[in-house]
């Protein structure tokens, strides 16, 4: 890199034109498969999400029937020359749908059809896009051969993983993906969706909210839930250079889980010997926060005290959502922070957690 | 009782009792000027802790005896250093119960410098430990 990276944003989301886009991806039989039944869509357990379905308001240029999510210009336009994002890392708005599929073999088929069309029709076209790989995690089998596939492909800098899951990831039935993860320098991106889909437990720990107001104010047991079985199941024990991107988890209950779980080691470690150490040092070393959607703590100094209690010098990078309706500009963000943490947030901490981009 | 042999610190020798009133593997507790002490005896080796947990003050000698339990790798359970551990009644910290440090924060990561948010061990991670042994078939703490 010639120019001082300004920004990375860990966290924005695609979406297909529609499903001719994957034709030149799909086997024959996939295709007729494709084309009669169409994409599997994300589950809406409420019909309603914020913004205008779901996306920025502001976004609908091209008209309300064009999904913004599908038009790369607008990233071009809005994000990355709007915003000074030099990086941007997609996750796919397409891929809960295609990772909540009981059918292996078809999702397998999406999975590597979507990569392929984004490294071709995104990356392809524009150099500052990154790929999070849409793998069939719900198989470890099959996410590692795409795992190997694409893994080294150089855009591809992690692995998207989705809260709903049938399991909770820190269960050695996932260690193969993390192996391979590890061998290919990618870091585990986890993102919420899929809670309460198919075959994956209720869409919070205690059963089914009526509004989607809930169920968007309580996503962080998802990931507090998988971050404890990553704990205590010794992950991070068996994978020392895993590095887990949680994506839209917030970040205020960080320092209280923490607390909570250096007691719980502390009363119960002999019951989980191998965790060696504090679970907050697994924390730190290896579980990075994005900053989407920023809190706002009140009284003035919970930010200062919230920033300090999760080490967010080596913990916290930026991520945008573009172009969902509860997006953060980089700026705006980072005038909340200290100067310090700024050049930390907007880019270091990235690098770090994502071996695979360019320094 | 011959037990005047001076051990470390100054410390006066107390005779707890007979050595045959305790076996391997059982315990006593006793009162020595005003201190509750719980007296073990592990494998023929005697150790006194203070009866008193430096968490929140739960009578630590009546925890149970344990095993250091340790792994390799994660699912790899062992069991090391055979009832030389105790835990503690109420939240289940364990100590060495040969020198009442803390198996959590031994003092191996005590020197460790702690950043913001993680709480730095402290004198909260030692139980106080005293020698104790046999002399002349009298179990011996000095305090
Ligand atoms: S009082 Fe002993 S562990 Fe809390």
């Amino acid at each position: 890199m010639g120019a001082r990276v300004r920004a990375i944003d860990t966290d924005a989301h695609h979406q297909l034109r529609g499903i001719a886009d994957l034709k030149p991806y799909l086997s024959r039989h996939d295709w007729q498969r494709l084309e009669e039944f169409g994409m599997p869509r994300n589950s809406n357990l409420y019909q309603a999400s914020g913004g205008f379905r779901g996306a920025r308001a502001d976004c609908f240029g091209a008209g309300d029937d064009v999904d913004p999510r599908s038009r790369i210009a607008l990233f071009q336009e809005k994000l990355l020359d709007g915003c000074g994002v030099d990086f941007a890392i997609l996750q796919g708005e397409y891929t809960p749908a295609v990772l909540a599929l009981a059918d292996l073999d078809f999702s397998a088929a999406l999975c590597r059809a979507t990569n392929d069309w984004t490294l071709a029709e995104w990356v392809g076209r524009d150099p500052r896009f990154r790929l999070a790989l849409t793998v069939p995690i719900q198989d470890p089998v099959l996410a590692v051969r795409e795992i190997e596939r694409l893994g080294d492909h150089p855009a591809v800098v992690a692995v998207y993983a989705v809260c709903g899951s049938p399991r909770l990831y820190g269960q050695r039935h996932y260690d193969p993906v993390f192996a391979a993860c590890v061998k290919h320098g990618l870091a585990l991106a986890l993102h919420f969706s899929n809670e309460g889909i198919g075959m994956n437990p209720a869409p919070t720990a205690g059963g089914h909210p009526s509004y989607y107001a809930e169920q968007y104010l309580v996503r962080p047991q998802f990931y507090q839930a998988h971050l404890s079985s990553f704990l205590f199941e010794g992950t991070f024990e068996k994978f020392p250079q895993l590095r887990v991107a949680f994506l839209e988890s917030g970040f205020g209950w960080v320092p209280a889980f923490r607390w909570r779980a250096d007691a719980t080691w502390r009363s119960l470690r002999a019951q989980t010997p191998w965790v060696k150490r504090p679970p907050s040092e697994y924390m730190r070393e290896h579980i990075r926060f994005a900053t989407q959607p920023f809190e706002d703590p009140e009284p003035a100094g919970a930010l200062t005290a919230v920033l300090d209690g999760m080490d967010a010098e080596q913990t916290l990078m930026f991520s945008s959502d573009f172009p969902h309706w509860d997006f953060d500009p980089p700026d705006a963000i980072v005038r909340r922070l200290p100067e310090s943490l700024r050049q930390r947030v907007l880019v270091e901490t990235a690098l770090e957690t994502y071996p695979k981009l360019p320094r | 009782m011959s037990v005047g042999e001076a051990s470390g610190g100054g410390r006066t020798p107390h005779p707890v009792c007979a050595a045959a009133e305790l076996p391997p593997g059982r315990r006593r507790i006793v009162t020595i000027e005003g201190k509750s002490i719980g007296v073990f005896n592990v494998g023929g080796r005697y150790f006194a802790l203070r009866n008193r947990c430096p968490h929140r003050g739960a009578p630590l000698c009546e925890g149970q005896v344990v095993d250091l339990v340790t792994a390799p790798a994660p699912y790899a359970w062992e069991n090391e250093r055979f009832g030389e551990i105790i835990r503690c009644p109420w939240h289940s910290w364990e100590f060495d119960l040969t020198t009442g440090r803390s198996v959590c924060h031994p003092d191996s990561i005590r020197t460790k410098s702690y950043p913001a948010g993680v709480a730095a061990p402290t004198e909260h991670d030692r139980a106080e430990a005293y020698e104790a042994a046999e002399r002349g078939g009298v179990v011996v703490v000095w305090v």
